[in-house]
């Protein structure tokens, strides 16, 4: 069965890995999106996508660094079996043709989704390094969501179209 | 067996990159998958994975294991010949609803009844995808599709009673709209000595009804361990069971709490019990030539 996470018991190292993960996990999703866009002839959405996993990528390294400075090769006791899509979108975000607005609306869900995360560990972490470390990370989260907002807000307006309006109806052999 | 090397949800996957169209619930069910093979720990090389024909049909490729993507409706067959010939492997058969309860059909029975070690997982999404939108065995009586342009006359097939009448020793339903539950029914569905059924639920998000896509799931969704199901009450899961289309029972249905033996078990008893005293193979052909 998948381990969950005592939060209580949580260390410093054990809450940095597990921070990793989470950004692990959400850099391999995006370029699963991106290859599903670029196989979809989608390519906007799948170039926004790749934008994304390399932000996650640059944020997990940097928590891994500061990992190997403060506890440096210990082996690490969390696994990713203990956790499931943090902040990484869900899978039925993606769809094909999605517009670069219905792909950056997905990131910026799964912000929030991750923001949600640190705020209900929040009461159970006993820690005070670790707390310190999770209201970090929540507060991280917001910062994104205002840049993925940024991004949408540079965004020409929807055309109002949708599509429905001109893929066309998958037709019955 | 190698029991002793640790493995991550990545040593499951190829480097095959899905088609499956965005959106698609296969893309949890493989995660799903990939998550519960690194928590049993088995290598690549031990697994065997066997398929039908259609979208689901083509999971076999996206993972690291040895793969057979066979013809339709004859995954399990194919995945019972496999695990008959070499017992060590974990063999694993995936497929459709039509694949398994349409030109498949037939042959859930006879893997139940000989209960060979092989976990099922059936991605359910009531409609024939790869071929653009047929209507298929657990279509919801009504549906409207272009085989069905005025509206299905059947009643659909309701896989969870199906194998439980047959009387399989593992039941569990599975979906994308609770991916850890997923992970861990599938991984107890494969820790489990004997046939295993999972029936996934998952969204067609090209031909699929809205009320069939996660935000529909969800609403229906309820996880059998939270309502107190107990799993080896064979009756209140048939019971439970019959709820299929209109609620989304997740977890486990009913799980044999004391499991009987393999047919690959029994086979391997037989052959250790007709070859006592028995004459080596190279000698076989002395009791046809006269001295």
């Amino acid at each position: 069965m998948a381990a969950r996470i005592d939060f209580a018991h949580l260390s410093l190292m054990d809450a940095l890995d597990l921070a990793v993960l989470i950004e692990e996990e959400a850099k391999e999703r995006y370029e699963e999106f991106a290859a599903q866009m670029d196989q979809h002839r989608t390519p906007e959405a799948a170039k926004f996508f790749r934008l994304m996993a390399v932000n996650e990528a640059k944020h997990g390294q940097e928590l891994a660094d500061r990992r190997s400075q403060l506890f440096g090769t210990a082996a690490r006791t969390v696994t990713r079996a203990m956790i499931f899509d943090v902040e990484a979108p869900d899978f039925d975000e993606a769809r094909a043709f999605m517009s670069p607005r219905q792909a950056m609306k997905a990131a910026l869900a799964s912000e929030v989704k991750a923001h949600a995360f640190f705020v209900a560990a929040l009461p159970a972490l006993k820690d005070a390094k670790v707390r310190a470390l999770f209201e970090e990370l929540r507060d991280e989260e917001v910062e994104h969501q205002d840049l993925v907002k940024a991004e949408l807000a540079k965004l020409p307006p929807d055309s109002g179209l949708s599509d429905e309006d001109f893929v066309d109806e998958p037709t019955a052999q | 067996m190698s029991a002793t090397c640790e493995f991550q949800a990545k040593d499951y996957k190829s480097d095959l990159k899905p088609i499956w169209c965005p959106g698609c619930g296969d893309y949890s069910v493989v995660q799903g998958l990939y998550r519960a093979l690194a928590a049993i720990g088995r290598p690549p090389h031990e697994v065997a994975f066997i398929s039908g024909i259609g979208c689901s049909s083509r999971i076999p490729g996206y993972t690291t294991a040895y793969g057979f993507n066979t013809v339709h409706g004859r995954a399990l067959p194919i995945a019972q010949g496999i695990k008959l010939a070499n017992p060590d492997l974990l063999v694993l058969a995936a497929g459709g609803d039509g694949d398994g309860f349409s030109i498949g059909g037939g042959h859930i029975a006879h893997l139940i009844r000989r209960n060979i070690d092989i976990t099922y997982i059936v991605m359910d999404n009531q409609i024939y995808g790869l071929t653009k939108g047929q209507l298929s065995p657990t279509s919801q009586k009504g549906r409207t599709t272009c085989t069905s342009p005025y509206g299905s006359l059947e009643n659909p097939v309701n896989p969870l009673l199906y194998v439980l009448a047959y009387g399989a020793g593992f039941v569990a339903q599975a979906s994308p709209t609770d991916l850890a539950g997923m992970a861990a029914t599938i991984e107890e569905a494969i820790r489990y000595p004997g046939f295993a059924f999972v029936n996934v639920q998952s969204p067609c998000v090209t031909y699929g009804e809205e009320a069939q896509q996660i935000k529909g799931l969800k609403a229906i969704s309820e996880n059998l361990a939270a309502i107190g199901h107990n799993p080896a009450d064979r009756l209140a899961a048939m019971d439970l069971a019959q709820h299929y289309g209109e609620k989304l029972h997740l977890g486990v249905f009913y799980k044999n709490p004391e499991p009987p033996p393999t047919y690959d078990a029994l086979i391997r008893e037989r052959q250790a019990q007709l070859s006592q005293g028995a004459l080596p193979k190279e000698r076989i052909l002395d009791l046809f030539i006269k001295k």
